[in-house]
């Protein structure tokens, strides 16, 4: 028996030293555990592509108000519609194999393509072509395409491969917006959270706040994916899924929302930093249905009172491009139009003046609580202010804004992001949140939709834009910028931002 | 000087130094409020103390509002929390069993709500505004309050010169006001100071979350939520706001400790 040592090291029980080894083993047993965050070094065919989003969807499906995550992980991945929307704007044919339009244009019969079978293992009918269309256009659905498919008069699936669609007027973009819809089986009982659709991937599983995760489909009728799992992380802030992409945790990241941060990766040739085209436009919107906004000369001095320009460098630096309507470069009927509007401080005086509003006028600006609406809020007050317009910021949040705003018509101007391409016949609308009713416009934006040739509906799209703008039907501050940020381990990500699709299949990934 | 002296001059000057912001910025400001003729992101110059944001707004002068915000919320919370906690807790000291139990219960139920939580439930149902903030930390802070103060005036009731006064026929209310309102507010004051510098931490938090005082007005919370994702190019304005809340935070505690020894006359004697 030794003496009693007063060396305090030498007298740790023996019951501690044990607990503190199940302590590490437990811990490292965890660690194990949990799942591997990092990018998997596998390269080529089995490699697995991380990427990183602000946008996670709400549920998983794009009638249900998802949100544009819905879009951006599973439109041409899991799911697919009979035509495709290429990522530089073309409609090419997805899941027909060949479709013919009546003389009249009234009558669309389609040819599905032949041995597609859906991610169960079921083969893909025209009567789950026929519920999918249904299902867009049906009461309950919350699809933003649905009030396009107003023309529908009917649709049948006469045979297990034809589907015959009657319109009640003619409808040029009726094949365009077809690639908006997802063909689902139509026996899923349960499309918000689970998926099956005819896509090169599968959904592997969806971790709400953390992960969604597609395996590639060995059954897949096409050309098979180029890499064999995608990861979208997600993310909440811009400066945390920046990181990610600094520390190798995501190899990619869908849509950059914070231009300060581009110098790090710009800097770095381990990155490359990809500017392509965008349809996310930012709006103050007005309620044109009520004083004083539904005076366009109100209208057009607020246009003319705002310095854009200073606003897009402001919040996006360099990136970004001013747009002078509701239409992006890359729809057919665009035009410059940003002249129509000049910022001219003396003009919007003037016509303030000419409206009766020559002391200025208050209004409440309903701001959605997400960047960059706060933040531009604040600038636009600072600029109406100098013109004697008072503009009280009223935050609201999302579902807020969709019911109050959206639904009920219950503001007087609100700031919005519109996401989709060839939106403008939206304001053909008077029935929109915005209340743009002019009849001239809602009858070119009809014979537009009704138009035999595309050159037609192009020259009656270009009308009712211009008078938009000279009506100032809205004030549209400028186009987001589009920026994928990526390794340059990966190539063949798709570039641009149309509708926020974002096609995974093509992307490859290299050793190093 | 003593210690507890040290403390409370040291928090006096802290807590004075964003009063005289606050006070100044009523008169004068470097530039006006939402002036964005600054350039977008401007470094720290002689022009600009502390640079811009992306708009190029002065983060001086919304530093020096910001300050306004802070005390505000901090001073309105207290005022809301301490008169409600106060009597809710004096009328729990008074309450015979049932009601003493059920009020106590209540508090407790209160005091285990998240703040963030009640505030944000408090800010749906009212609109994001800073009436909104104020008072949903006013409502956190009574049911921290109201249990102080109970146990407080519960310990003086229980004293002899109270029950020969209770005995001899005095009224309540003035029971109240002759022996337990000046028995209980030493306490009560320490605990009110530390409050008020949590009540200016969570207005903060609220704003930082999108859901305190409305744009333009320039919370510091809402400031640093606007410099993040800018900080590797321009820290200040992360930097700026967040020694600010440091500096009127630990005034306000160091008030508190301050008090406190004042206050407890053992303390007192023991430092």
């Amino acid at each position: 028996m030794t003496e009693p040592s007063t060396n305090v090291k030498e007298h740790i029980p023996v019951r501690k030293i044990l607990t503190a080894v199940v302590a590490v083993a437990f811990g490292l047993g965890l660690a194990a555990c949990a799942p591997d965050d990092g990018p998997s070094t596998a390269s080529g065919a089995d490699a697995t592509i991380d990427v990183g989003s602000l946008y996670e969807p709400q549920n998983l499906d794009n009638t249900g108000g998802g949100g544009q995550g819905v879009t951006e992980a599973l439109n041409g991945n899991v799911y697919e519609g009979l035509f495709r929307l290429t990522d530089d704007g073309k409609v090419e044919n997805l899941l027909v194999s060949d479709y013919s339009v009546s003389g009249d244009g009234l009558t669309y019969t389609f040819t599905l393509r032949s041995g597609v079978t859906f991610h169960s293992g079921k083969p893909l009918t025209a009567a789950d072509a026929k519920y999918s269309l249904e299902k867009v256009i049906a009461p309950d659905s919350k699809s933003a395409r649905k009030s396009s498919f107003g023309p529908i008069g009917g649709i049948t699936a006469p045979g297990d491969s034809t589907l015959v669609v009657t319109l009640k007027t003619r409808s040029i973009s009726f094949v365009y917006n077809l690639s908006y819809v997802w063909i689902v089986n139509a026996g899923n009982q349960s499309p918000t959270t689970t998926a099956d659709g005819t896509g090169p991937y599968r959904l592997a599983s969806w971790q709400r706040g953390a992960t969604l995760s597609l395996s590639r489909f060995d059954g897949y009728w096409g050309t098979k994916a180029s890499n064999k799992d995608v990861v979208f992380h997600y993310f909440t802030d811009a400066s945390a899924l920046n990181n990610a992409l600094l520390t190798d945790q995501i190899d990619i990241i869908t849509s950059e929302q914070s231009p300060d941060a581009l110098d790090q990766f710009t800097a770095n040739p381990a990155y490359r930093v990809n500017d392509g085209a965008s349809t996310t436009k930012l709006l103050l919107a007005f309620n044109d249905r009520v004083a004083p906004f539904d005076n366009v000369k109100v209208r057009k001095a607020v246009y003319s009172a705002i310095d854009r320009k200073k606003l897009l460098e402001s919040i996006w630096g360099p990136h970004g491009k001013l747009i002078g309507s509701m239409v992006p470069p890359s729809d057919p009927w665009y035009e410059d139009l940003t002249n129509a509007n000049p910022y001219d401080i003396d003009l919007a005086k003037r016509l303030l003046a000419e409206a009766g509003h020559g002391g200025g006028f208050s209004f409440t600006l309903d701001t959605p609580n997400y960047d960059p609406h706060p933040i531009v809020a604040t600038f636009l007050k600072s600029e109406l202010a100098k013109v004697g317009i008072t503009v009280t910021i009223k935050v609201i949040s999302a579902d807020e804004w969709y019911t109050k705003v959206f639904q009920k018509h219950d503001f007087v101007a609100t700031l919005q992001e519109h996401v989709n391409d060839r939106d403008v016949v939206w304001y053909g609308n008077p029935d929109f949140y915005w209340g743009y009713d002019s009849p001239q416009v809602t009858r070119w934006v009809r014979q537009a939709e009704q138009a035999a040739t595309a050159d037609e509906q192009t020259a009656l799209l270009k009308q009712a834009n211009r008078q938009l703008a000279q009506d100032a039907a809205s004030v549209w501050l400028y186009l987001y910028p589009q920026i994928v940020v990526a390794s340059t381990r990966v190539s063949g990500y798709p570039v641009n931002g149309l509708n926020s699709q974002f096609y995974v299949y093509g992307i490859t990934k290299r050793e190093g | 000087m003593s210690r507890h002296r040290r403390s409370l001059v040291a928090g006096g000057i802290l807590v004075g130094l964003t009063c005289a912001a606050a006070l100044i910025s009523l008169l004068w400001t470097p530039y006006p409020v939402s002036d964005t003729s600054g350039g977008r992101l401007a470094p720290v110059t002689a022009a600009h103390l502390l640079g811009t944001d992306r708009l190029g707004r002065d983060l001086a002068t919304q530093l020096m509002v910001g300050a306004r915000i802070a005390l505000e919320t901090g001073l309105g919370a207290v005022v809301v929390g301490g008169t409600l906690g106060v009597l809710v807790g004096i009328a729990a000291g008074f309450a015979q069993r049932w009601l003493d139990d059920g009020l106590a219960a209540l508090l407790d139920i209160v005091i285990a709500f998240p703040t963030l939580l009640l505030a944000m439930l408090v800010v749906a149902a009212r609109g994001a505004s800073l009436g909104s903030a104020i008072l949903a930390l006013g409502l956190a802070m009574s049911a921290v309050v109201a249990r102080l103060t109970r146990i407080l005036v519960k310990r003086v009731l229980a004293q002899d010169f109270v029950t020969a006064s209770l005995v001899s026929g005095t009224s309540w209310p003035r029971v109240v006001a002759e022996h337990v309102l000046p028995n209980i507010w030493p306490t009560l004051a320490v605990n009110l100071a530390l409050q008020f510098g949590l009540a200016v931490l969570a207005e903060a938090s609220l704003s930082y979350l999108g859901l305190g005082a409305p744009p333009p007005n320039q919370s510091w919370g809402r400031m640093l939520q606007e410099a993040q994702s800018t900080v590797l190019v321009a820290p200040a304005g992360l930097v700026a706001p967040g020694l600010a809340l440091v500096v009127l935070v630990v005034g306000a505690n160091l008030v508190a400790d301050g008090l406190r020894e004042v206050a407890d006359p053992l303390a007192r004697r023991s430092s």
